[in-house]
């Protein structure tokens, strides 16, 4: 009884702070039909107007009007979050179009709102940095780091023309960055909670993340999940003997991991992936499993760490921006 | 008889030096050569079974006649006996069936819906079979291959049964966390067992092929290339002294060794935060003193 209490405790955070952080100012309604911010019966506000497109288009030219605030603008005064986020100003002039693109859309923001619920016992600095590497992997008691060099390179991976069925690729940009933020917070949160990582801490990360980005709702969990995926399938090199000394996992690893993730949390949506033989059969079928134990592995270990009472107030505040279910 | 390697350098001492620095260098030697594997340990029957744990040996299928050979090295070596002994300090909620049986293919396997390990025939039989006569080229022994090959594929399935029967938060891919439970308990008896039992489980990841198609890296096992890494990380991030050799060799590559230290200490907090409160802690070392292995192990005797 508890634990299905606690679980719906759960994804009922997960659920409308992803929907308002996430899909509100960044995915925008996808076409006719797709409805977002459609105020709830009972809400006092008006529903903040969603700005369409990619938060991080590839063309520099995009000028976007400046966004509409956080939708839940009581997240100004949840004041509890233990996060601290900067856009480090990067040497290299290069990166600075990007670091604008970040700030006017305001990621970090987003992020910090969302991650507010998590009761961290310390603070946690999350930066977008140069890094003259793709990756700034955390260290114990250090920041977390997005490298500019990373969003680069994701803008760069988009193929000059547009595959049919491929997802387009302001999904794969999403669902890349998405992707990398959550799993170095996840890495951060292992080592600031003192968690038990049995298996790989780079693969526990995707996982966590992963299961984090398939809380969002159907639509979300495409985009991002597909998305990655497909950052994954874009980036894969041929690995050889020595290359599997890496700690952390192949690319195509990844990409089936991520995938198996979806297909755990929502047979029925993910299953074109097995049909069209992006997943084989004999992984999917042990998706489910995968899901259910990593599950399980958060209700025990992340959610006694979530403040309930703010989670009660993010609950109320997001309510209203959160799609109808399909 | 039993020539003792410090016997000689205390003679040599002798003619040197006063009795009483010779008896010191005796008394120091002696500390130091007191391994976990020194006749003076206890033997496994000391210990209680562990009454959780069901323990058979299945008959071979009739089709599978030779593997009656292989059950009866098992049985005379009491190995399904020692192993609930073993397993003496753990307070299961439910019971663990484990069993020797032949399966037709060459495997072993937690069954959930049995709440039973299969360690099947032709897995003991493979070992055999791929391990070197005497020495392989890479310094792997017969008996490393056959007794740590074996022994991990009982302490991998064991990872899965735990992870399964204790409710064991598991965030990482399962496969990976199985292997890394049974790499953590190779190194808690001494450094002897942890090179037999390390090298001979990496062993069986050495002579590796990597995935060739992009569709083999769904396999929710790791690619035996990473296993082979993997196991030997642990082992020399828990172990720097005992397996230093495989990084001055470059087997190990600097860059993952460097981690190593962090990536053991990892699996250390998640066994003592998930597994160790299911643990009879003054239990455990008792079986930690226990003398496991014999020098007979892994040897075929006719």
């Amino acid at each position: 009884m508890t634990f299905v209490v606690r679980l719906v405790l759960a994804l009922a955070f997960i659920v409308p702070l992803g929907a308002a952080s996430l899909h509100a100012q960044t995915f925008g309604p996808s076409g006719p039909g797709g409805g977002a911010g459609k105020p709830t019966p009972g809400a006092d506000k008006p529903a903040p107007v969603p700005t369409p497109g990619p938060v991080f288009r590839p063309t520099t030219t995009d000028v976007t009007p400046p966004p509409a605030p956080p939708p839940t603008t009581a997240g100004a005064d949840w004041g509890n979050s233990q996060v601290d986020v900067v856009y480090a100003e990067p040497q290299d002039p290069r990166f600075r179009p990007i670091r604008e693109r970040l700030m006017r859309r305001q990621v970090l923001e987003q992020l910090r709102l969302f991650l507010s619920p998590l009761r961290l016992p310390r603070k946690l600095l999350v930066q977008v940095d140069q890094c003259n590497a793709e990756q700034r992997p955390y260290q114990p008691g250090g920041a977390v780091t997005i490298c500019y060099e990373y969003i680069a390179k994701v803008a760069q991976l988009v193929p000059p023309t547009q595959q049919i069925g491929a997802p387009p690729p302001e999904s794969m940009i999403l669902g890349a960055v998405i992707q990398q933020v959550l799993h170095e917070v996840a890495i951060a949160t292992f080592d600031i909670l003192d968690i038990p990582v049995w298996g790989r801490e780079r693969d526990a990360a995707d996982k966590l993340a992963g299961f984090i980005m398939v809380q969002f709702g159907r639509d979300v969990a495409l985009r991002v999940m597909v998305g990655a995926a497909r950052y994954f399938e874009l980036s894969e090199r041929q690995w050889t003997q020595a290359d599997f000394a890496s700690e952390q996992a192949p690319e195509a690893q990844r990409f089936y991991n991520y995938l198996c993730i979806a297909i755990g949390a929502d047979p029925a949506t993910f299953r074109f992936l097995v049909d069209q033989n992006l997943m084989p059969q004999r992984r999917a079928q042990r998706c489910g499993n995968e899901f259910l134990s990593l599950r399980q592995a958060f209700v025990q270990q992340i959610l006694p760490h979530v403040d309930v009472q703010l989670l009660k107030r993010v609950q109320s505040a997001t309510w209203l921006m959160l799609d109808e279910p399909k | 008889m039993k020539p003792t390697p410090f016997r000689s350098m205390t003679s040599r001492f002798k003619m040197r030096c006063s009795k009483i620095v010779a008896a010191l260098a005796v008394a120091a030697a002696a500390l130091l050569v007191q391994t976990p594997e020194s006749a003076a340990q206890p033997r496994p029957q000391e210990l209680a079974a562990n009454t959780r744990v069901i323990i058979d040996y299945i008959d071979p299928m009739l089709r599978f006649p030779r593997s009656q050979a292989t059950l009866d090295r098992l049985r005379k070596r009491q190995v399904l006996e020692e192993l609930s002994m073993f397993l003496s300090p753990l307070r299961l909620p439910r019971v663990l069936r484990i069993r020797t049986k032949s399966c037709g293919v060459v495997n072993a396997f937690y069954d959930r819906s049995e709440w039973a390990i299969s360690l099947c025939y032709e897995f003991y039989e493979h070992l055999e079979q791929i391990a070197p006569q005497t020495t392989s080229p890479q310094g792997f022994t017969r008996d490393e291959v056959v007794v740590g090959g074996f022994i991990d594929a009982i302490f991998h399935e064991l990872g899965h049964a735990l992870f399964d029967i204790l409710q064991v938060p598991v965030f990482g891919r399962e496969e990976d966390a199985a292997d890394q439970l049974s790499a953590f308990l190779m190194l808690q008896f001494g450094k002897d067992v942890a090179r037999t039992t390390i090298k001979g489980a990496a062993f069986t990841y050495l002579n590796n092929r990597n995935p060739r198609s992009r569709a083999e890296y769904a396999d929710e096992h790791g690619t035996d290339a990473q296993r082979f890494f993997n196991y030997l990380c642990l082992a020399y991030g828990g172990e720097p002294e005992a397996f230093r050799d495989f990084v001055d060799n470059g087997v190990l590559p600097k860059a993952r060794a460097d981690g190593c230290a962090r990536e053991n200490q990892l699996v250390r907090r998640a066994f003592a935060k998930t597994i160790l409160p299911h643990i009879d802690v003054d239990l455990m070392k008792q079986v930690q003193s226990v003398r496991w292995l014999r020098p007979s192990d892994g040897r075929t005797s006719k």
